[in-house]
Protein backbone atom coordinates (compact mmCIF):
# COMPACT_ATOMS: atom_id res chain seq x y z
CA UNK A 1 0.00 0.00 0.00
CA UNK A 2 2.90 2.37 0.63
CA UNK A 3 4.71 2.19 -2.59
CA UNK A 4 1.02 2.10 -4.26
CA UNK A 5 0.57 5.51 -2.35
CA UNK A 6 4.13 6.82 -3.13
CA UNK A 7 3.05 6.81 -6.89
CA UNK A 8 0.00 9.17 -7.11
CA UNK A 9 0.90 12.12 -8.27
CA UNK A 10 1.71 15.24 -5.44
CA UNK A 11 2.72 12.77 -3.05
CA UNK A 12 6.00 13.25 -1.75
CA UNK A 13 6.02 11.16 1.34
CA UNK A 14 4.24 8.36 2.84
CA UNK A 15 4.20 6.64 6.66
CA UNK A 16 2.90 4.26 7.60
CA UNK A 17 1.94 3.03 11.35
CA UNK A 18 1.02 -0.96 11.19
CA UNK A 19 0.32 -0.49 15.19
CA UNK A 20 -2.83 1.78 14.64
CA UNK A 21 -3.34 1.61 11.28
CA UNK A 22 -2.39 4.94 10.86
CA UNK A 23 -1.14 6.59 7.12
CA UNK A 24 0.55 9.92 7.13
CA UNK A 25 0.94 11.62 3.92
CA UNK A 26 3.15 14.55 2.75
CA UNK A 27 2.25 16.15 -0.16
CA UNK A 28 4.83 17.69 -2.44
CA UNK A 29 4.54 21.43 -2.93
CA UNK A 30 3.28 20.82 -6.70
CA UNK A 31 -0.11 21.12 -5.26
CA UNK A 32 -1.07 18.07 -7.31
CA UNK A 33 -2.08 15.71 -4.41
CA UNK A 34 -5.80 14.17 -5.06
CA UNK A 35 -7.34 12.55 -2.05
CA UNK A 36 -9.82 10.83 -3.94
CA UNK A 37 -7.25 8.94 -5.91
CA UNK A 38 -5.38 8.33 -2.55
CA UNK A 39 -8.77 6.92 -1.78
CA UNK A 40 -9.00 4.72 -4.97
CA UNK A 41 -4.85 3.61 -4.73
CA UNK A 42 -5.74 2.47 -1.24
CA UNK A 43 -8.72 0.62 -1.86
CA UNK A 44 -7.09 -0.98 -5.20
CA UNK A 45 -4.37 -2.46 -2.58
CA UNK A 46 -6.61 -4.17 -0.92
CA UNK A 47 -7.18 -2.15 2.44
CA UNK A 48 -10.14 -0.57 3.85
CA UNK A 49 -10.10 3.06 4.92
CA UNK A 50 -11.75 3.74 7.94
CA UNK A 51 -11.22 7.49 7.72
CA UNK A 52 -9.75 10.36 5.64
CA UNK A 53 -8.42 13.95 7.25
CA UNK A 54 -7.06 16.49 5.61
CA UNK A 55 -5.62 19.76 6.54
CA UNK A 56 -5.77 22.40 3.66
CA UNK A 57 -5.07 25.98 3.15
CA UNK A 58 -7.97 28.01 0.32
CA UNK A 59 -10.34 30.37 0.13
CA UNK A 60 -14.18 29.87 0.97
CA UNK A 61 -16.67 30.09 -1.80
CA UNK A 62 -20.56 30.43 -2.11
CA UNK A 63 -22.15 28.60 -5.36
CA UNK A 64 -25.44 29.53 -6.44
CA UNK A 65 -27.64 27.34 -4.13
CA UNK A 66 -25.75 28.94 -1.03
CA UNK A 67 -23.38 25.79 -0.68
CA UNK A 68 -19.56 26.84 0.94
CA UNK A 69 -17.14 25.29 -0.84
CA UNK A 70 -13.10 25.19 0.00
CA UNK A 71 -11.30 26.39 -3.04
CA UNK A 72 -7.67 24.88 -2.45
CA UNK A 73 -6.92 25.21 -6.58
CA UNK A 74 -8.78 26.75 -9.93
CA UNK A 75 -9.39 22.92 -10.66
CA UNK A 76 -9.89 21.38 -6.85
CA UNK A 77 -12.52 22.26 -4.35
CA UNK A 78 -13.94 20.43 -1.57
CA UNK A 79 -18.08 21.09 -0.87
CA UNK A 80 -18.36 21.41 2.48
CA UNK A 81 -20.61 19.59 4.86
CA UNK A 82 -22.60 22.47 6.97
CA UNK A 83 -22.21 22.39 10.32
CA UNK A 84 -21.52 24.62 13.66
CA UNK A 85 -17.80 25.64 12.10
CA UNK A 86 -18.47 25.82 8.79
CA UNK A 87 -21.28 28.89 9.69
CA UNK A 88 -18.63 30.71 10.78
CA UNK A 89 -16.39 30.29 7.17
CA UNK A 90 -19.74 32.44 6.18
CA UNK A 91 -18.12 35.67 6.58
CA UNK A 92 -15.29 35.24 4.38
CA UNK A 93 -16.82 33.28 1.93
CA UNK A 94 -16.09 35.26 -1.44
CA UNK A 95 -13.22 37.38 -0.21
CA UNK A 96 -9.35 36.87 -0.55
CA UNK A 97 -9.22 35.30 2.32
CA UNK A 98 -6.97 31.87 3.04
CA UNK A 99 -8.07 30.01 5.66
CA UNK A 100 -6.33 26.77 6.24
CA UNK A 101 -8.59 24.23 7.69
CA UNK A 102 -8.68 20.08 9.41
CA UNK A 103 -11.60 18.40 7.68
CA UNK A 104 -12.55 14.77 7.27
CA UNK A 105 -12.99 14.01 3.90
CA UNK A 106 -14.42 10.50 4.12
CA UNK A 107 -15.58 8.30 6.86
CA UNK A 108 -16.64 4.61 6.32
CA UNK A 109 -20.28 3.69 7.60
CA UNK A 110 -20.68 1.79 10.64
CA UNK A 111 -20.99 -2.01 10.49
CA UNK A 112 -20.25 -2.41 7.07
CA UNK A 113 -17.43 -4.64 6.01
CA UNK A 114 -15.93 -2.11 2.85
CA UNK A 115 -17.45 0.27 0.86
CA UNK A 116 -16.46 2.04 -2.16
CA UNK A 117 -16.60 6.05 -0.75
CA UNK A 118 -18.90 8.53 -2.25
CA UNK A 119 -17.31 10.70 -4.97
CA UNK A 120 -17.22 13.72 -5.11
CA UNK A 121 -15.51 13.66 -1.14
CA UNK A 122 -17.44 16.52 0.59
CA UNK A 123 -15.15 18.38 3.63
CA UNK A 124 -17.45 18.13 7.45
CA UNK A 125 -15.13 20.57 9.22
CA UNK A 126 -13.12 19.92 12.10
CA UNK A 127 -11.29 22.95 12.85
CA UNK A 128 -9.94 26.48 11.07
CA UNK A 129 -6.25 25.88 12.54
CA UNK A 130 -5.43 29.84 10.58
CA UNK A 131 -7.41 32.74 8.68
CA UNK A 132 -5.10 35.07 6.64
CA UNK B 1 13.23 48.77 -10.91
CA UNK B 2 14.16 45.22 -11.47
CA UNK B 3 14.40 44.38 -7.98
CA UNK B 4 10.92 45.27 -7.29
CA UNK B 5 9.63 42.93 -9.86
CA UNK B 6 11.61 40.54 -8.56
CA UNK B 7 10.00 40.86 -4.55
CA UNK B 8 7.02 41.23 -6.11
CA UNK B 9 7.04 38.29 -8.03
CA UNK B 10 8.04 36.49 -4.63
CA UNK B 11 5.84 37.84 -3.08
CA UNK B 12 2.91 36.55 -5.82
CA UNK B 13 4.63 33.02 -5.75
CA UNK B 14 4.26 32.74 -1.80
CA UNK B 15 0.43 33.80 -2.17
CA UNK B 16 0.11 31.50 -4.75
CA UNK B 17 1.89 28.38 -3.30
CA UNK B 18 -0.43 28.97 0.39
CA UNK B 19 -3.19 27.43 -1.38
CA UNK B 20 -2.89 23.73 -1.30
CA UNK B 21 -3.55 20.45 0.52
CA UNK B 22 -0.83 20.17 2.92
CA UNK B 23 -1.34 17.27 5.02
CA UNK B 24 -3.58 14.15 4.40
CA UNK B 25 -4.14 11.51 7.40
CA UNK B 26 -5.88 8.31 6.71
CA UNK B 27 -6.79 5.24 9.19
CA UNK B 28 -6.85 1.98 7.53
CA UNK B 29 -8.21 -1.27 8.48
CA UNK B 30 -7.17 -4.48 6.98
CA UNK B 31 -2.97 -4.12 6.99
CA UNK B 32 -0.58 -6.56 7.18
Amino acid sequence: MKQHLGRQSGVQQVEVSLLNGKVDITPKNDGQIEPAQLLKATYDSGVSVAEMDITATGMIVKDTSGALSLLVKPNQAFVIVPNETSHMLEAVAGTETQVTIRGQLYQKPPGKKKVQPELPLKLTILGVQKQE
Amino acid sequence: MNRKIFVLLVLLSTLVGQAQVKHVEMRVEGMT
